[in-house]
């Protein structure tokens, strides 16, 4: 367990904006938080603990299996004095001390820990544990404790979904997306060969789930888990109805296993809004409005920077990169010739890109 | 803090471009300064102790998830809005503006609350206004040919400033020159009695268009003058490593150095460039995540200013004098709030009823279309070609326009994917994804065609000029909206005057113009399917360009300005603003250099003010 030394002005940089202020409504609440919860009254809640990158001192190519994940505690009142944190990223039992940032009210630790990992934590105040007052995310073991949870950069840990759910997203996302296109699926079946070739050298160029065209569903996961959580409620009631849907059309098929067609149709009723055959309304009034909401995600996660659990391999960017012609000579870019019409890598962090400057 | 001094020789609240220059100005004359910042220092690569920037090459650092608006009797609550890491979460803080009769909460106006400010996430486009920009009223005066102006708005509203060109031309020379600008100055239209640019990079292959067509058109082209370094820098100790050897792969030439914040030390902003260089001094001092909630004076003098520390305790700091920059809007905002409660302070700030009015922005917009090749956008700064072409008095003079533009091409708009989703048929910050969003055709093998026509083939061409003063045109307190410190929050009232609107699509016809001749090789011909005038939009009320300008405008006399000559508000000694409020009008160009260019006029004549 290796505790980083950022310092003082770091933690006030990451948590004035949330944490400092006098008004308690629920303002920040949109969905995510039943009445009364006081987090509701916190900006960007999410943002805690603070997961970001890491430096060893030595090496950031080598640093880069890892995140710097920083835990902060306001003590308002300055009641507490011995503040501390456990969690699965270590014994369970031996407290993480958490220092008082400089004069301020917050008490606060940051330590490194593997990318593409899950878990929970108590902070420890004056020898009882409480939980994290501010994240979100909360998960209850079975013994019926409740914990704080966080998860680091390039989780592939599925944490808000079923696996029926997942299946039935990935065959939505699927139908959004260029890939499953005769051109798009070659380039992908090319590109992500080529990667499984390289997977040896960095593990961050790898493709998690051939079953997950560059983990877009993955991304979703993700994102509903920490940023977006007040729309997993849409995703949990439109995936439960989608299939409904689906089954009543086809009782003898399992969903997952249905022709390209059925999920056409059904996107292409859901962007009519109205007349979705078997769509329950009075459940959720506009499957268009759940089909922006999706359009939006699933574009974000296939080009987003691959750390949020889409763009896996940055297969998304490799095919703005390498798959998009010349409108002059309707040539596509070379590799011969190593050209490109998107040329990512320069300016992205070793080992993901080749930047020789910029550390991630 | 409890060990930090409590009285100092001037404090300045923004550490943007009206705050920074002021304060090195200042440090380096031995004066004790605080600067005091809403937001963090985010700190570049070079500066972190662990060689880590705050700033990422990351387009959802910038590109927020999604949010919604929950501040109840707005028309657009419970609508979904997508601010940055350094933008205000819009339920604590947000700008109102009124359409129709409605308030509208707006993302717009508000620049970046950070150490650097608005200069963090700018374009860094650092064009100087023309000669003809600081005399409107007299180019004006006893015209008869000005086109759709019926009530002779321009004739009583336009203010020529109480300087000239001539007197700011040498801050320009040195905010260019400490600021840190690549550009080319043959054929500006603006004369420079120092030469201190940068030499720009080669430019991106698809500017070349527009460089064609402003060629084609006679419209004499120049490298846009940006804050962006290409060498080492010497005033604020950058170093840009091997640029120029071919086979070195870093360097400014990325997207994500434009509009983000820049993770390495390329970009000018205020922070690296300004204050950097003098925050190990002793006589300074940076409060960053402090907010300043009220002015207090006695008399003339500004006595005490209140602000809530990191925890958010209260606590208050005291100086000889006050400059207050923290963004036009934000700054009347703060004098009206201290005001509200001191009658004294109100007759003092606000006795001729003019502050907050004379709320200015730009008129802005410009032509967009789909060019013939395809190329890396990506490597690119922001904008590579300008002309001063529409800025010239002939040109005012035969289009029946009251003052002239600056047009230049934009490279690295939607350069990057998620930008191109995002704003793809969005005119603004307001209606973000809308556009990809309600296309729910794209799909599939029409996702592929999307792609194959938009990406790394669009340019756009823009043009920035004045906008006529309307009194009406103002900033006030929202009388219910208030922000997480239960403070009033800021109301912008504003609308287009028939003049912008018919100026707007002059010069959008113009940027058109551009396209259609550099599209086809001087033809002319080429198809340019958007274009028009910032107007237009679905939230043209709320547009601001992040250009926040005037509402405290500076003037010859007590009666007809806020503030005096030297910024200084007229009835208090010390007191004093740094950001773009004073202007009376607003420019034939972005604005942020010329800011930094009077926030160094100011520093000198507060250490000339026998004050100190």
């Amino acid at each position: 367990m290796t505790v980083v030394q950022r310092d003082d002005a770091y933690v006030l940089n990451y948590c004035t904006k949330s944490l400092a202020r006098d008004n308690t409504d629920g303002r920040h609440n949109y969905g995510q938080y039943s009445p009364g919860d006081t987090r509701a009254s916190i900006a960007e809640a999410w943002r805690f603990p603070v997961i970001d990158s890491y430096y060893d001192g030595r090496s950031y190519e080598d640093s880069y299996a890892f995140n710097t994940v920083t835990f902060v505690l306001a003590n308002a009142d300055g009641s507490a004095r011995d503040v501390g944190v456990i969690g699965t990223f270590s014994d369970l039992v031996t407290p993480i001390s958490m220092p008082r940032v400089d004069d301020s009210m917050y008490r606060a630790v940051s330590i490194a820990v593997p990318k593409g990992q899950v878990h929970r934590y108590r902070f420890v105040v004056d020898g009882k544990t409480i939980i994290d007052p501010v994240n979100p995310q909360r998960v209850t073991t079975p013994e019926g404790t409740q914990w704080s949870r966080f998860f680091t950069q390039y989780c592939t840990d599925i944490i808000s979904f079923e696996r029926w759910e997942l299946t039935l997203l990935l065959r939505l996302t699927d139908h959004i997306l260029p890939f499953r296109t005769i051109e798009g699926q070659r380039f992908l079946d090319i590109y992500l060969k080529d990667i499984e070739r390289q997977s040896k050298d960095t593990q961050y160029a790898r493709a998690y789930r051939l079953d997950q065209p560059i983990g877009v569903v993955n991304f979703i996961d993700k994102i509903l888990a920490r940023e977006e959580s007040h729309r997993l409620i849409d995703y949990k009631i439109c995936l439960e109805l989608i299939d409904r849907v689906l089954r009543q059309r086809d009782p003898y098929e399992e969903p997952a296993q249905m022709p390209v067609s059925m999920y056409e149709d059904l996107y292409n009723q859901m962007a009519q809004d109205s007349g979705v055959q078997g769509w329950d309304y009075s459940r959720y009034a506009s499957p268009r409005y759940f089909l922006q909401l999706l359009r939006r995600h699933t574009y974000t996660g296939a080009f987003s920077h691959p750390k949020y659990g889409g763009n896996a391999g940055a297969a998304g960017w490799g095919y703005l990169a390498h798959n998009l012609r010349d409108p002059l000579t309707g040539a596509l870019p070379s590799a011969e010739l190593q050209t490109t019409a998107f040329d990512w890598n320069r300016a992205l962090e070793k080992p993901l890109g080749r930047s020789p400057e910029y550390h991630g | 803090m409890p060990n930090q001094p409590d009285s100092f020789d001037v404090i300045i609240i923004g550490s943007g471009a009206g705050g920074a220059p002021i304060a090195h100005t200042l440090v380096n004359a031995g004066k004790s300064v605080l600067v005091i910042e809403k937001g963090p220092l985010y700190r570049p690569q070079a500066d972190d102790p662990f060689g880590l920037s705050d700033y990422k090459r990351d387009e959802l650092i910038s590109d927020g998830p999604e949010k919604r608006l929950t501040i109840p009797g707005l028309a657009n609550t419970g609508a979904s809005f997508y601010t940055s890491h350094v933008e205000p979460d819009l339920n604590d803080e947000p700008h109102i503006y009124r359409r129709e009769g409605s308030d509208l909460a707006t993302i717009e106006g508000y620049t970046c609350q950070c150490v650097g400010g608005g200069t963090q996430h700018y374009g860094g486009v650092s064009l100087r206004f023309s000669p003809l920009d600081f005399r409107l009223q007299s180019f004006n005066e006893g015209r008869t040919d000005l086109r759709n102006d019926p009530n002779g708005d321009v004739k009583r509203e336009a203010r020529d400033w109480p300087i000239t060109y001539d007197d700011l031309e040498p801050y320009y020379s040195k905010a260019e020159r400490l600021i840190g600008i690549n550009g080319t100055r043959e054929n500006q239209v603006k004369r420079a009695s120092e030469e201190n640019y940068h030499k720009p990079l080669a430019p991106n292959p698809i500017s070349e268009y527009a460089h064609v067509g402003m060629v084609a058109l006679g419209m004499q082209p120049y490298r846009t003058p940006q804050a962006v370094i290409t060498q080492d820098h010497e005033a604020s100790g950058r170093k840009v490593g091997p640029l120029g050897d071919p086979a070195w792969e870093g360097g400014p030439k990325t997207a994500y150095v434009n509009r983000y914040g820049d993770a390495l030390d390329f970009k000018s902003n205020t922070w690296v460039a300004l204050l950097r260089p003098i925050s190990k001094k002793p006589n300074f001092a940076l409060w960053s995540n402090t907010h300043v909630t009220r002015l207090e004076s006695q008399g003339s003098k500004i006595t005490k200013v209140n602000l809530r520390d990191p925890s958010g305790r209260e606590r208050s700091v005291s100086a000889k004098l006050v400059v207050v920059a923290c963004s036009a809007i934000e700054s009347v905002r703060l004098l009206m709030l201290s005001a509200e409660v001191s009658p004294e302070f109100n007759g003092r700030i606000n006795h001729n009823d003019l502050l907050g009015k004379y709320f200015l922005t730009h008129c802005f917009g410009g032509a967009s279309a789909v060019m013939p090749g395809r190329f890396d956008k990506s490597l690119t700064v922001d904008s590579d070609w300008a002309t001063d072409f529409c800025g010239s008095e002939d040109f005012i003079r035969s289009n029946g326009l009251w003052a002239g533009a600056t047009i230049y091409n934009n490279t690295s708009d939607q350069a990057l994917p998620i930008a191109l989703g995002r704003t793809h048929g969005a005119a603004d910050l307001d209606t973000l994804w809308h556009g990809f969003d309600n296309d729910t055709s794209i799909v599939g093998e029409r996702f592929r065609t999307f792609l194959d026509l938009e990406f790394n083939r669009r340019l756009s061409v823009s043009f920035m000029a004045n906008q006529v003063p309307q009194k009406a045109n103002r900033i006030e307190l929202h009388p219910s909206v208030r922000d997480k410190w239960g403070r009033r929050v800021a109301y912008i009232i504003k609308t287009w005057h028939s003049h912008d609107q018919y100026l707007m699509d002059t010069l959008a016809g113009r940027c058109r113009d551009v396209l259609a001749y550099g599209g086809d090789n001087g033809g002319g011909h080429y198809p340019v399917e958007g274009f028009g005038g910032v107007y237009l939009s679905e939230n043209a009320l709320a547009r601001i360009a992040n250009h926040i300008l005037g509402g405290a405008r500076f003037g010859t006399t007590e009666a007809d300005s806020v503030l005096d000559k030297n910024c200084r508000a007229w009835r208090f000694d010390n007191l004093y603003i740094g950001d773009g409020a004073f202007m009376p009008t607003s420019g034939s160009g972005n604005p942020t250099l010329t800011i930094q260019a009077n926030a160094f006029r100011v520093g000198d004549v507060l250490l000339q003010s026998g004050m100190l």
